[in-house]
């Protein structure tokens, strides 16, 4: 739960909301409800059908289902996943501490640091990550209390109204930019099914989970809008730190964002630490092996390389988070477990003759 | 052993990282500035000033400490085709890196303000080390002359003017504008920008000197510029300037003098401890019809009426109504007539009661606004004379059995 919750946050409340805000205005935090709607029940559909099969992840259960090529090619497809979602991460995680705190440091200087403590973290394995996203989670709940005390006297319900000004139909597409957020999460049920104790409550945890999240991120755009102006905060490239910078408690507490920064790279660093972790494990897959560790220094290496490339470019970045990504990401992250719930339906003796996961 | 070769591969790694502080700034380093000024330079240039606060005279005594000068602040100044190049021209000749995080106002001087202030807007929003928390306020005088100006207790100007802010809402004459709202407001649909005025007026009296009453000018916050779009437009009086208060911010406390109903010469003070207003807008034939309704509650602070106040409680209620209609109607005449701009935010409640008429008028709301039916109506409530019943009336009895 935890884990699900840290993958969802960091660009959720801040990245992705300045790009809804130029797409909606005001609804952005309309859009962001819708996105966790979807967000909730695809979670629930996702880990309901990798419940028929909890030995296996979704690689592997595409193996036994139409054969090892077909499974390599899904590895393939979700080690792609797990670059471009690095690639976004990485765009939050650079932007907010270099953009605001140390604009005269080197890019490749956090992409290296990130990198570090990623592979740190996925190298000890998924449970250590999960201890992790415990602080991750307390982290979240501290940042948000602390951007609420700070905020909550210059807050204008007006300038979340009226509702519903885009209308229905763009505020719901613009919801796709939120969609690409728990995509992670849902990607993530989907590979770690395997290393969960008690899967078969895992359907209604990963909607709960998916729901927790989207209510600790859809604060965040009711306080822009309502504090910043919905106007504002499309300016932004990150519009929480715009925020968190004007966030004061009484007279004396100003600029504490160094403060709320500390909180949020936890929670963006469990973030690159899941991505590392999942593109290991898809390109283990891919290659036959049965550790993910050999192959965590070439990921990194890769991510590292194509995530440097993209921050290296405010306007690339902003291009490729905003109107590329979501393009690929979920057609990737719906299309998948349609295709593998269609082939369940047809091959499904073939799954159940199968007892151990290759 | 891959371990250990990790190991140390990481540890030599981090070494290296860890060497140097990219980016790191000495605070002795530093040219702290406190307060900013705008005007117009020659050759349509920006001339930026700034003071600059020296530690070392700043610490509250007076004369000059050890080693210092005595001067709490230094002023300097540059120009600029841009203010990022004013800003940059003053490393000519600071001996310390100019640094904007504890800059606690930005002054503009007015010919600057009616040239536009976008790219001032632009810039400021754009610089990570800038507070939004900062205030931005506009003086008919030198922007410059303003902030190199020591005003009330303080040492540095720029808390002080700072401070004025602060203490300014027992006054409510001038909005709180600092850099965030004004970007709101400067990019928001159905509203203008509205800033605090700024002005020097001879109001302090030298200690040396007290016969000279007035020989100390003093920064006097009251008033405000009216805005449309980037541009000034003009100027509200500070009574104008209270009657638009309540339409962007919230009103903790403000006085109105009456007259005594039996004897106008003479005048009762009312302070309002609560002031609460609500805003309804119809769209009637194409025309755009506002309410405004007022909800006040004073105490009496000063009896200046002969006639006991139990006697003349409600005729007082009457005036304060009266009174805070009028303040209203004055608001929205200048805001209609006079500057055409709509400083109130009519235009985002008309929008949130509107939306789809909205739609097809908001390009040409100002026009709307223009031609807008206004009508304000009060209510108000004296609940407490605070601690005396009546005026102190020689040989009275001072008991209310006796009136």
């Amino acid at each position: 739960m935890a884990l699900i919750m840290n993958v969802m946050y960091a660009k959720a409340i801040g990245i992705t909301q300045g790009i809804i805000g130029r797409e909606v205005n005001s609804d952005m935090w309309l859009s962001t409800v819708l996105g966790i709607l979807q967000g909730v029940a695809v979670a629930y559909i996702v880990a309901k059908l990798m419940q028929y099969a909890p030995e296996f992840s979704m690689v592997e259960m595409a193996g036994k289902l139409i054969g090892t090529w077909a499974g390599k090619g899904i590895a393939v497809l979700i080690f792609l996943f797990f670059l471009g979602t690095f690639a976004t991460v990485m765009v939050t995680f650079v932007y907010h501490l270099m953009d605001y705190f140390l604009p005269e440091a080197p890019t490749i200087l956090f992409v290296v640091a990130a990198l570090m403590v990623g592979l740190y973290g996925a190298y000890h394995g998924l449970e250590v990550m999960s201890r992790m996203a415990f602080v991750g989670v307390f982290s979240m709940l501290t940042l948000n209390i602390l951007v609420l005390f700070g905020s909550v006297r210059e807050m204008d319900v007006r300038n979340i109204l009226p509702v519903m000004d885009s209308g229905l139909v763009p505020t719901l597409w613009a919801s796709r930019h939120f969609d690409t957020d728990w995509a992670f999460a849902v990607m993530l049920i989907a590979l770690l099914l395997p290393h969960v104790k008690r899967s078969a409550r895992l359907a209604r945890v990963s909607a709960v989970s998916v729901g927790l999240a989207g209510i600790s991120i859809v604060m965040w755009p009711i306080m822009e809008s309502t504090v910043l102006s919905a106007e504002a905060t499309s300016q932004y490239i990150v519009a929480c730190m715009q925020l968190a910078r004007s966030a004061h408690i009484g007279l004396f507490l100003h600029r504490y964002e160094m403060i709320m920064i500390a909180f949020f790279a936890t929670s963006s660093l469990i973030q690159v630490m899941m991505c590392l972790f999942c593109a290991s494990l898809s390109a283990s897959k891919l290659l036959g092996l049965k550790d993910y560790r050999p192959m965590l220094l070439p990921t990194g290496a890769i991510l590292g390389a194509f995530a440097y490339w993209i921050v290296a470019d405010h306007m690339r970045a902003m291009e490729f988070t905003a109107h590329q990504w979501p393009l690929i990401s979920l057609p990737i992250v719906l299309g998948l477990p349609l295709v593998i719930g269609i082939l369940y339906l047809f091959f499904k003796d073939k799954l159940k003759a199968n007892q151990t996961p290759s | 052993m891959i371990n250990r070769t990790m190991l140390l591969a990481v540890s030599l790694l981090m070494l290296i990282m860890s060497s140097g502080c990219l980016g790191k700034q000495e605070i002795n380093d530093l040219a702290i500035v406190t307060a900013v000024g705008i005007d117009n330079g020659e050759n349509n240039h920006v001339k930026l000033s700034v003071q600059i606060v020296r530690p070392a005279d700043a610490r509250g005594q007076t004369g000059a400490p050890s080693g210092g000068t005595g001067e709490p602040i230094y002023s300097i100044q540059a120009t600029g085709r841009t203010i990022f190049e004013a800003a940059r021209n003053l490393a000519r000749f600071s001996s310390r890196r100019v640094y904007w995080a504890h800059n606690f106002v930005i002054v503009l001087g007015e010919g600057y303000a009616r040239k536009g202030i976008a790219d001032m807007i632009d810039f400021f929003t754009r610089n990570h080390e800038l507070r939004m928390t900062t205030w931005v306020v506009v003086t008919p005088e030198e922007a410059g002359q303003v902030i190199a100006t020591i005003t009330g207790m303080e040492v540095v100007p720029g808390e002080a003017i700072d401070k004025l802010f602060r203490y300014n809402q027992i006054v409510a004459e001038a909005p709180g504008t600092n850099m965030m709202r004004l970007q709101e407001s400067f990019l928001a649909e159905g509203t203008e920008p509205v800033l605090a005025k700024v002005q020097l007026r001879p109001r302090g009296i030298s200690n040396k000197n007290p016969d000279q009453f007035g020989s100390l000018d003093q920064v006097v916050l009251s008033g405000a510029a009216v805005f449309e779009g980037d541009k000034m437009k003009g100027w509200l009086s500070p009574s104008e300037a209270k009657g638009l208060l309540p339409f962007i911010e919230e009103v903790d406390s403000e006085i109105m003098v009456i007259n005594c109903p039996d004897d106008s010469n003479n005048h009762a003070t009312l302070e309002i401890k609560s002031l609460e207003q609500r805003v309804k807008t119809r769209f009637v034939n194409n025309q755009v019809k506002v309410q405004v309704a007022q909800t006040a509650n004073a105490n009496l602070v000063e009896m200046g009426c002969e006639q006991p106040f139990t006697e003349i409680k409600d005729q007082m209620t009457l005036a304060l109504k009266q009174k805070l209609e009028n303040q209203v109607l004055k608001t929205a005449s200048a805001a209609q007539k006079k500057y055409k701009s709509d400083i109130m935010k009519i235009g985002q409640v008309f929008h949130n009661t509107y939306p789809l008429e909205w739609k097809q008028i908001h390009s040409e709301w100002n026009r709307y606004f223009e031609k807008a039916e206004i009508t304000v109506s009060a209510d108000a409530k004296i609940s407490s004379p605070v601690l005396k019943i009546q005026r102190f009336v020689k040989g009275d009895g001072l008991s209310l059995k006796s009136k």
